[in-house]
């Protein structure tokens, strides 16, 4: 490679590699997930969740009871998730957190093939945003395909 | 003309020493970051067997074999690196799989492996395997000359834009936020914490100092302060010392009351890298027939793994001496407290030395400050102009 293009080269790598982090910096004030973005320990909110399965016959059974051979907490054993009903932390922040638990909520309802009853998964979520008073949210996973 | 001293800048050859001690000590990390992956592994799960969440459809994932044998590749990989065997392969590959790794589901992703990923990716473009490395090893046994320790200046550079990037990013992140800097958050988990507070065995009125709302009111600009003063400290000579003593004590506060994985080691780890990339251009002086020089020669020769000193001998009688590269003479007491302050291990402890009396006169031209603790007589002689020599770090 030659003197001058490895001097345009370098430049190139140089600032792009600053750009990108700063543009990643300023994209964690919005994204729910914020990589690279290095917002550390950014609040004290907590949430729990009531998660149900609503069943093809109206049923809303709790996800702490097993079902099909499946366990929540076998399924979902990440991100503070695992035991939904106690009042967590939200450890990189609340918008962080429900979007996990929409994401987990998807998952669970399309991997889990024994399971001929569920037709979706919900969670009533209630949350606190540092000191703000409680909010309450609902999430549900797309209607799974078969059940009903 | 800003154009070529930004080239000049990124360009300049310099001594790659301290991603040389990096690469090193990130080997370790690795192996820490890798360990839960490995554990879940050999219990028979990997990430897709409970939730997880692709960045994109198009990701590509492995068999399952395929993916532990990968976690068992970067396992030796790391050690390579550490090592220094085939440096530059072993580097680019734990960079590519803990990468790899991290980008596989939006739940692997943690502040500190962002950082590892950032440390790998700099170390693995950087030649930093050609000191304190197997392969410089082999290739001494071999008769072959020893390659250039000095390179291109801008992974180092571009390591430290990270470096600060991340201590200014989580600051400016906690002032702009009111909950945070009014002192809110850290009140709130605090509060929430008061059970290990006790089960610290913290006396109550310290318990009750840490939960009082009207204290993290003023604890919380204080953490914000620190954070910025960090990022920016850094980056100036005459600050830099005291930015680096902070984060290592911010670093450890960190490790104590929260659980960080990695982060704490190797935010402390990357520290070396603000190290001026310069080596052995400090003379430490000392003379062999006085048993303490000769312990801090060898002190000194076992803990430089910046490469900063060049030990000569002096004539017998002499006092300890060193001359740091602006020409400035330390002597005695104060030769110690320097010497000790520019090592890795012991800089920690005595970089405060340096602001007492001893030390603070000789940087300043005074060529007796032993002299003046001993007999605690005024100094004789100063330096006409009492000023403070320009000095690099």
């Amino acid at each position: 490679m030659s003197t001058s293009v490895r001097i345009v080269a370098r430049r190139v790598v140089v600032l792009a590699v600053v750009l990108l982090q700063l543009g990643l910096v300023a994209r964690g004030y919005w994204a729910d997930h914020k990589e690279f973005a290095f917002q550390m320990f950014p609040e004290s909110s907590t949430w729990r969740a009531d998660v149900v399965r609503v069943t093809a016959d109206g049923r809303r059974v709790s996800i702490e009871l097993p079902w099909s051979g499946y366990r929540w907490d076998e399924l979902v054993r990440d991100r503070g998730l695992r035991y939904p009903s106690t009042r967590h932390h939200a450890d990189a922040g609340l918008d962080n957190q429900l979007a996990f638990l929409r994401g987990a909520l998807d998952w669970v309802a399309s991997n889990t093939p024994r399971d001929r009853e569920t037709r979706y998964l919900e969670a009533r979520v209630t949350s606190w945003h540092n000191d703000d008073p409680a909010r309450v949210e609902v999430f549900r996973s797309p209607v799974r395909e078969g059940p009903g | 003309m800003r154009g070529a001293a930004f080239d000049e800048l990124l360009g300049r050859p310099v001594s790659m020493r301290a991603l040389v001690l990096l690469r090193v000590l990130a080997g370790p990390a690795v192996l820490l970051h890798l360990q839960p992956f490995l554990s879940d592994a050999l219990d028979g799960r990997i990430y897709r067997d409970a939730f997880y969440e692709p960045y994109a459809s198009w990701y590509p994932e492995l068999p399952d074999a395929v993916y532990v044998a990968l976690l068992g590749l970067a396992v030796v990989a790391a050690v390579a690196m550490s090592l220094g065997f085939l440096t530059r392969l072993a580097t680019a590959t734990t960079f590519a799989i803990v990468t790899y790794n991290l980008f596989l589901s939006t739940t692997h992703f943690h502040n500190n492996r962002a950082y590892l990923v950032i440390v790998l990716a700099l170390l693995a473009v950087a030649p930093c395997g050609r000191e304190l490395s197997l392969d410089a090893w082999i290739r001494r046994r071999r008769g072959r000359p020893a390659l250039d320790t000095r390179a291109p200046a801008w992974p180092l550079w571009l390591l430290r834009f990270e470096c600060a990037a991340i201590y200014g990013a989580s600051g400016l992140s906690k002032l702009l936020d009111p909950d945070w800097f009014g002192g809110t958050v850290t009140w709130q988990r605090v509060v929430r914490a008061k059970e290990d507070l006790y089960a610290w065995h913290l006396p109550d009125w310290a318990v009750s100092i840490l939960t009082n709302r009207s204290f993290h009111t003023g604890a919380a600009k204080l953490i914000v302060l620190t954070e910025l003063s960090i990022a920016v400290g850094l980056w100036s000579r005459r600050t830099r010392y005291a930015a680096v003593w902070v984060a290592v004590v911010f670093h450890l506060s960190i490790e104590a009351s929260a659980s960080v994985q990695v982060f704490s080691y190797l935010g402390i780890a990357v520290l070396v890298i603000w190290a001026v990339p310069s080596t052995r251009d400090r003379v430490l002086r000392i003379d062999p027939a006085a048993a303490g020089q000769r312990r801090l020669g060898a002190l000194v020769r076992r803990l430089d793994w910046l490469a900063r000193f060049r030990i000569e001998p002096a004539p017998p009688g002499s006092r300890l001496e060193v001359v740091d590269r602006d020409g400035t003479t330390f002597r005695g007491r104060g030769a110690v407290a320097f010497a000790l302050s520019r090592l890795p291990l012991t800089a920690w402890f005595a970089l405060p030395a340096l602001v007492l009396p001893p030390v603070s006169l000789e940087r300043k031209g005074v060529d007796h400050a032993d002299d003046y603790l001993d007999d605690g007589s005024l100094p004789r002689a100063t330096d006409p102009a009492g000023s403070v020599p320009a000095r690099p770090n």
